[in-house]
Parts: structure tokens; C-alpha cells; sequence
């Protein structure tokens, strides 16, 4: 009880505050921050502005987890539970695998709020700490899926844009850089405007062949700002910076705005977090790299790069990034400077230097795995264990009203626990779905066998009876 | 059942997981036929079954999975699913495999199995699909051997891993897991995407990925086994594969860090051009599909994905160097040639970052 108190005191503080700096006239724009401070605590309040009377706002519909659990023929819950566990994984799953084109060389900031809407415990052990962890798992992510992309991170206090770390593409120094924030605590009030201007400076120098973009961690439901924040959105728009948003406690209408207009009208990516769960997803949604929606928003361009041989040494040297001595390291193609990591710039010459892994890395954004469908239980015969794993299927039901069940089931999920890939037509379970299409981005079937054109009479021995008519 | 040696009193038992080895075994009849003056393929497979044998020896709850990487299929050898299984019982002759008193269950059940499955591979290999079949399935058995792992590494069987998804600090895991691939034939460049995708899957779940290449040049493997931190080891006496396979494969992955596992230092990360497959140092590569070039592509259009490139900031590039004329007239040849020179070494030296002007 003591918790749910002193939370509600904190809420209670944060308006008072937007509602002192629009009245002590500080700054020039307070009014329109203190609006949109305004707007989304009326809207927690739960009184709307006319447009959204007629539909229930989402906290209106009161979901109880306990509603959807049903107890199985044999009166346990353990059959429920799995299928529900089976539908949530391939709700995960079912995006869109179009192949398209992305921005694949990225420039991004990542905000970070550490004002005094940060300290609230809504989110475990409070909303600052776990943000600066998952701010750690993120910057983990980009690396791993934007192998050749910079990242720099800011963050939002006492009013002012504080540097983090700056734009970089060494994920070890972005990971220290936000560890040392641990000791610290959120302090003030947050300043978008800021944020967003010292963004785009930031992202001025970024070459036109890669994308600009921010993402911000927003915690706090104001932002006290010096200027017209509409004016800095305009200045994004024009400077061809996508912003996104993951809100931590509810919607602003500012962040909205905000995403609307610098990502062409699409308000998807603002999400406002329900839970830590949701949280990191939202927050590792942004790694993926964006689409490209106009020949305008990225030049493409030809990059010159160095591949360069990695060389051991017998005595170490010093190498020219950090100045630390190593045993071994790579030379820079162009100018034969050593450096001990990669991907890198040569700090002598320029010259981009990456491993051609680091290309390989980003290819499977290119040619996404196709989604797999549900298998109905007449095509399900052929198979009886997953083809990845070995994993027993269930058998089909003797009867044949059962048989002629629609694949899809009510929550998504496939009737035979099967999922077929649409090319070799070999069935999986749900965890080789996931997996493939999470982690690995490789059909193993089609991988393990020779395209059909090629085959003569039988020579996918085993494969041959999995194929559906 | 570990414990009972009462050795955990000294060893402080960081990591008493078990262990999975997934071996997959490269049977491209053509490659091994090339060896069988040193090493047939039978003998091959008579030490990788001891390998096998020794690595279940060491702990009751070791587990292992066989996949045969053929020419145009890759499939598992050990385990198998039921209809393979039953014919394994089969051909096992007149003695039921279960009831044997001089051999290890487990020892029996793998060597048979994989036997059996490995002769049913071999008899649905026919003449005529070898014809050129110079190729083998790794990307398919890489991802098999990954599925597998997957589903056993996995700590929680409802798939409730608290704190997200892979990536996740202090995930744990209730195997340790690792990959051997006994390879004897090269690479095959169509199968290049797909094996690194399963390469960096791999160095996501933590798995190393060990290379006994035997025979051949890989130059993928040798970067899967970097990537993944895994062993590579380059054959030099193939008779001997068991000792080889005793000696350097044989620790797992939490015994590896007191050791000093053999690897490969020169690692051949140099990339390809796509349009004349040269091994290049300096490439260009297209922004938007990461295509290579080892020159700009004729009209600056990429070939694989058909878009104009912007090749401006290349700051000239093997272009005709800038000259810049002066309009002294008197002395115009002598200062032409100076700025030539000069220009043309402003222009090398350039950044592909900063447009030369």
C-alpha cells in the first residue's frame, strides 16, 4: 500500500511542476509543454476529448488472465496453459516477410529520459534502472543486427540534453557509457526539444546513403521545453529524421505528433509499454532496420571499404584506435594502419574497415524467411516428429469430424502442432518455427535438400513421403 | 550420480552441466574416395563411433546426435525417428540389441543406429545422382544440427525463459552444447548465406562450433569455427583421425577454458566481388544490398539489385584526375603538369567519406 501511495504523491508532483514552469514563464514554450503534460494526464484521467468518445480506450476493457484459462478433459489447466504458450509464441511470429528494400547502413541516437519520472517503481526495481538495462541489451541488438551502423546515445535531465556517448560503432563504449549511469538517479524534468536539436546535430554529418534516426525512451508525460517543439519537428522532417517512441507511462500527444510527422504518417512506432516484457520488445522492435518508403529518404550510393586480413604478431604493438598495445590486430588495407577491432574507420586514412562477415550479417534482412503455415489434420500424416528436432507430433484424432478442423485454430495456432514450410512443404513444431525465423533465418529443410528441378526419381530418400500432395 | 567420487569436495563444481556434442559428418562419397587410401570411409566412421562412445562415457546424462551432411540430402543418423529405428532393430540380426551383457546400452543403441541409418544412406545413394555431385549439404546440416540443439539446450520446456529472449544476461542453459563437423570436401558458394546465417545463430545461442577438416579447403568453416569460438584442426596424418579426435575434440566447452584449444590464426576474412569472384582488399559495396564490386559497376548501377548508385562520393576514384587550369598562359604547361600530379595524388588519398572538390 505504502508503494501505491507514494506513487500516486509522485504523479501528483509531476503536474504541479509543469504547471509552475508554465506559470514562472522560464521558458518561452512552457505553455505548449504544460499542454501536452495536460493532455496525457487527462486522458489517464480517463475523460477524452470528443474524438475518442466512441471508442473504449484500452484500460476501459478489463482483461482478467484467469478468463481465458479452461479447464482441460482431464481437469488439469496443463493442456490450456501450453496452447497458450504456443499461441503467444506464434502471435510473436507472424510479421510481414516481404522482402523489401531496408535501410540497412544506420545512424541513430538513442534518448534515454533520466528525469524524475524515472524513479517511479511501476517498473521493477524502478523505471530508470531497467531502462538502462534493457539501453544495454538494445545497444547489444543493434550491433548484432546492423553490424556497419553508428550508434550514439543522449539522455534527458534537470531540463537539458546530456551526451552520453557519442556516434560511434563500438558497442562496448555505448554499454559502459550508460553503465556508469547506474550510481546516478533521474533528476528533473525532461526536455524533448532539446534532445531532439541535439539529435540532429548530431545526425547532420550522417552521409545520405544511411538513415537518420532517433529513438527515445520517454518516461515522463511532459517535456519543458525553451522553444516551439513543432518547429524542431518541422526541422526533423526536413533533415529526414525518423523518430520512434516507447513510452513508459501513458500516451502524449506530443510523442505522437511527434512520430507521425517523421515517419510519413505511420503512427506505429509509438508504443506505450504495458509491462517490463513489452517494454524491451518495443524497445528491440527498433533494431530491426527501417524500411525505405521513398527513393528520397536514402540515397543509394557506392562505398569503398577495406577487407583486411587479420595478422599475428610476434612482439606487440600499439595499435592506432586506442593506443593500447596488442599482439596481432588487422592493417588497414588502404594505408597499412593497425587497429585492433573492426568494423572500424581508419583513424589515418578514413577507410571503412569491416570483415565481409559483417555484410553477412545483414543479409538476412534482405531475404527474409517466408512465414509457415498452419498444416490441417489431413496433410498431417505425413509427418510424425519435427523435422529440425525430432520432437513427436501428436498423432491425428480417429475421428473424423476432428480431421476435418479447420489448420488455424481459434488463438493462431496450427490444430496438428505442425507448421509447414511453403517451399520443401516439411513440418515443424513451434519452437523450430520460432527459432528459424528468430534466430537462424534459414529454412533447414530447404537447406538440406536439393531444389526439385534437380532431383531424379528418390533421391530425397526420407523427405519424399513428408511432401504434401 | 556425478558426485559420487566425492570429487566435488575439491573441484568447486562451477559448471557440472552436461554435455551435448552434435557431430555432423560430411559423407560425400567423392571426397572420401580420394582418401581411401589413408582413411576409408568405414574406418572413419568406426573411430567417430569410439569418439562417441567416449564422450557418453563421461557423464550418464551426455547426449549426442549424428547428422550425415550427403550430397543432396542431410538428415540424422542418431536419433532417429521410429521408422528407422524399427529397422535398425532389424538389421541388427537375431540378438535383441537391449539384452547384450559385455557392451553399454547406450554405446549399443548409438552404434547400431547410427550404422544402420548410415547403410540406409548409402543404399539410397544411387550411381546416377553422384554424377557431379561434388557438393555437400553443410548449411543444411548446420541447421538441423541447430534445431536439435535448440530444443535440448532449452531450460524450460514451456519456453518461459524470465527476461526475454535470447541475448539476455545470465541466460541459462541445461546443456552445455557444442557442434563437430568432420569435413572432407570444400565449399560450395551458393550455400554461402545460409551458412553464415547458421554461423551467427550459433555464436547467438553460445554454441562453438569445432572443424576436424580432413580433407578440402573451407574457408567457411574456418571462419565458423573463429566466429563461434570453436577448434579448428587441419589434418595432417588423416589415418590417425581418432587420436586426432581424442586429443583436441574431446573437452567440453567448460573444460576448454583451462586448456589451450588448437585454433586457426590466419583466418581468410578477404571477401569476393561479385561480379569477377576476385578476392579483393578494397571493394565497393552498394548501400542498399551490400552487393561487392572490385570496381564501380559500368554506369554506376549496382547489378544485383538494378538501383542507380551515387558514386560522387567516391571522390573520384580511378576516374581522370581533376586539373586545374591556370590562367597564367605564359607558363601553362609547365604549371598543368604540376597541378596534374598534384591532384592526382590529392585524389588517392581522399576519404570516401569527404567529396574531394
Amino acid at each position: 500500500m505504502a508503494d501505491s501511495d507514494e506513487d500516486y504523491i509522485a504523479t501528483d508532483d509531476e503536474e504541479i511542476g509543469a504547471h509552475n514552469i508554465s506559470k514562472s514563464g522560464r521558458h518561452r514554450g512552457a505553455g505548449g509543454a504544460a499542454a501536452t503534460g495536460g493532455s496525457g494526464a487527462r486522458s489517464k484521467n480517463g475523460s477524452k476529448p470528443g474524438g475518442g468518445a466512441q471508442k473504449r480506450e484500452r484500460w476501459e476493457d478489463i482483461k482478467r488472465s484467469w478468463d481465458n484459462v479452461v479447464e482441460g478433459e482431464d481437469g488439469s489447466l496443463s493442456s490450456t496453459v501450453a496452447g497458450l504458450l504456443e499461441a503467444g509464441k506464434r502471435k510473436r511470429l507472424l510479421k510481414d516477410t516481404t522482402p523489401l528494400q531496408r535501410g540497412i547502413i544506420r545512424h541513430l541516437i538513442l534518448i534515454l529520459d533520466l528525469s524524475s519520472a524515472m524513479m517511479e517503481k511501476d517498473f521493477r526495481p524502478t523505471r530508470y534502472l531497467l531502462s538502462l538495462r534493457y539501453a544495454c541489451d538494445f545497444v547489444r541488438e543493434y550491433f548484432e543486427q546492423n553490424p556497419i551502423s553508428q550508434l550514439g546515445v543522449l539522455g534527458m535531465r534537470d531540463g537539458l540534453a546530456v551526451r552520453i556517448s557519442d556516434l560511434s560503432g563500438n558497442p562496448v563504449d555505448h554499454i559502459e557509457a550508460i553503465g556508469k549511469l547506474r550510481l546516478d538517479e533521474g533528476k528533473g524534468a525532461p526536455s524533448l526539444q532539446n534532445a531532439l536539436e541535439m539529435s540532429r546535430a548530431a545526425l547532420f554529418h550522417a552521409p545520405s546513403h544511411g538513415t537518420r534516426e532517433v529513438v527515445i525512451v520517454f518516461g515522463a508525460l511532459l517535456s519543458s521545453d525553451p522553444g516551439d517543439i513543432h518547429q524542431t519537428i518541422s526541422h526533423l522532417v526536413e533533415d529526414k529524421i525518423r523518430v520512434s517512441v516507447v513510452g513508459l507511462s501513458a500516451q502524449v500527444a506530443v510523442c505522437r505528433e511527434l512520430c507521425k510527422r517523421t515517419n510519413a504518417g505511420d503512427e506505429g512506432v509509438y508504443g506505450v509499454a504495458l509491462d517490463d516484457k513489452h517494454f524491451r520488445e518495443l524497445l528491440l522492435d527498433t533494431t530491426i532496420p527501417p524500411v525505405t518508403r521513398s527513393a528520397k529518404m536514402s540515397a543509394s550510393s557506392l562505398l569503398m571499404m577495406g577487407f583486411p586480413s587479420r595478422m599475428v604478431e610476434k612482439t606487440a604493438s600499439l595499435c592506432a584506435c586506442h593506443s593500447t598495445l596488442t599482439k596481432g590486430g588487422y592493417l588497414c588495407s588502404r594505408c597499412s594502419t593497425k587497429v585492433c577491432a573492426l568494423p572500424m574507420e581508419c583513424p589515418a586514412c578514413g577507410l571503412t574497415l569491416i570483415l565481409s562477415t559483417h555484410l553477412a550479417r545483414s543479409y538476412h534482412h534482405l531475404f527474409p524467411l517466408k512465414n509457415w503455415v498452419e498444416v490441417p489434420w489431413k496433410a498431417a500424416s505425413k509427418s510424425t516428429h519435427c523435422y529440425a528436432c525430432q520432437i513427436p507430433f501428436p498423432h491425428p484424432p480417429a475421428k473424423p469430424e476432428e480431421l476435418s478442423a479447420p489448420a488455424k485454430t481459434a488463438t493462431g495456432t496450427s490444430v496438428s502442432s505442425r507448421y509447414a514450410c511453403t517451399i520443401c512443404h516439411n513440418h515443424f513444431c513451434i519452437d523450430c518455427d520460432v527459432f528459424c525465423h528468430e534466430t537462424l533465418y534459414n529454412c533447414p529443410a530447404c537447406q538440406s535438400s536439393v531444389p526439385k528441378g534437380r532431383i531424379s526419381n528418390g533421391a530425397r530418400g526420407r523427405s519424399d513421403p513428408m511432401e504434401v500432395g | 550420480m556425478d558426485t559420487v567420487d566425492a570429487s566435488a569436495h575439491y573441484s568447486q563444481s562451477v559448471d557440472e552441466k552436461p554435455s551435448l556434442l552434435v557431430l555432423i559428418l560430411d559423407t560425400n562419397p567423392y571426397a572420401w574416395s580420394t582418401l581411401s587410401a589413408t582413411l576409408p570411409l568405414e574406418r572413419a566412421l568406426a573411430s567417430i563411433l569410439i569418439f562417441l562412445n567416449v564422450h557418453m562415457a563421461f557423464s550418464h546424462a551426455n547426449r549426442v546426435a549424428v547428422i550425415a551432411s550427403h550430397t543432396r540430402s542431410a538428415r540424422f543418423l542418431y536419433p532417429t525417428t521410429t521408422s528407422t529405428t524399427t529397422a535398425a532393430g532389424g538389421s541388427g540380426g537375431s540378438e535383441d540389441p537391449f539384452r547384450d551383457a559385455n557392451k553399454y546400452r547406450q554405446f549399443r543403441l548409438i552404434e547400431d543406429q547410427v550404422q544402420a541409418s548410415f547403410a540406409e544412406l548409402m543404399r539410397q545413394t544411387t550411381a546416377s545422382e553422384l554424377v557431379d555431385a561434388k557438393e555437400t549439404m553443410m548449411a543444411g546440416a548446420l541447421g538441423l544440427a541447430l534445431g536439435y540443439v535448440n530444443r535440448l539446450v532449452r531450460v524450460d520446456d514451456s519456453g518461459g525463459v524470465v527476461g526475454g529472449k535470447d541475448g539476455a544476461v545470465g541466460e541459462v542453459t541445461s546443456m552445455n552444447a557444442r557442434i563437430l563437423v568432420v569435413s572432407v570436401s570444400g565449399d560450395l558458394a551458393e550455400q554461402y548465406v545460409p551458412v553464415m546465417n547458421s554461423i551467427f545463430a550459433a555464436q547467438r545461442k553460445k554454441i562453438p562450433i569445432d572443424i576436424c577438416k580432413v580433407a578440402g579447403e573451407t574457408v567457411f568453416l574456418q571462419q565458423a569455427s573463429d566466429t563461434t569460438r570453436g577448434i579448428y584442426m587441419q589434418l595432417e596424418h588423416p589415418e590417425s583421425l581418432l587420436q586426432y579426435l581424442m586429443m583436441c575434440f574431446i573437452p567440453d566447452t567448460a573444460t576448454r577454458r583451462h586448456l589451450v584449444p588448437p585454433t586457426q590464426v590466419n583466418v581468410d576474412f578477404r571477401a569476393a566481388c561479385f561480379c569477377h569472384k576476385n578476392v579483393v582488399d578494397i571493394g565497393f559495396v552498394c548501400s542498399i544490398c551490400l552487393s561487392i564490386f572490385c570496381t564501380p559497376p559500368e554506369g554506376a548501377i549496382c547489378t544485383t539489385c538494378n538501383t542507380k548508385l551515387d558514386i560522387s562520393a567516391l571522390g573520384n576514384f580511378g576516374g581522370k584526375p581533376a586539373v586545374v587550369l591556370t590562367k597564367k598562359k605564359k607558363t601553362k604547361k609547365l604549371k598543368q603538369s604540376k597541378a596534374t600530379s598534384f591532384s592526382n595524388e590529392a585524389s588517392a588519398t581522399s576519404t570516401p567519406g569527404t567529396p574531394a572538390s
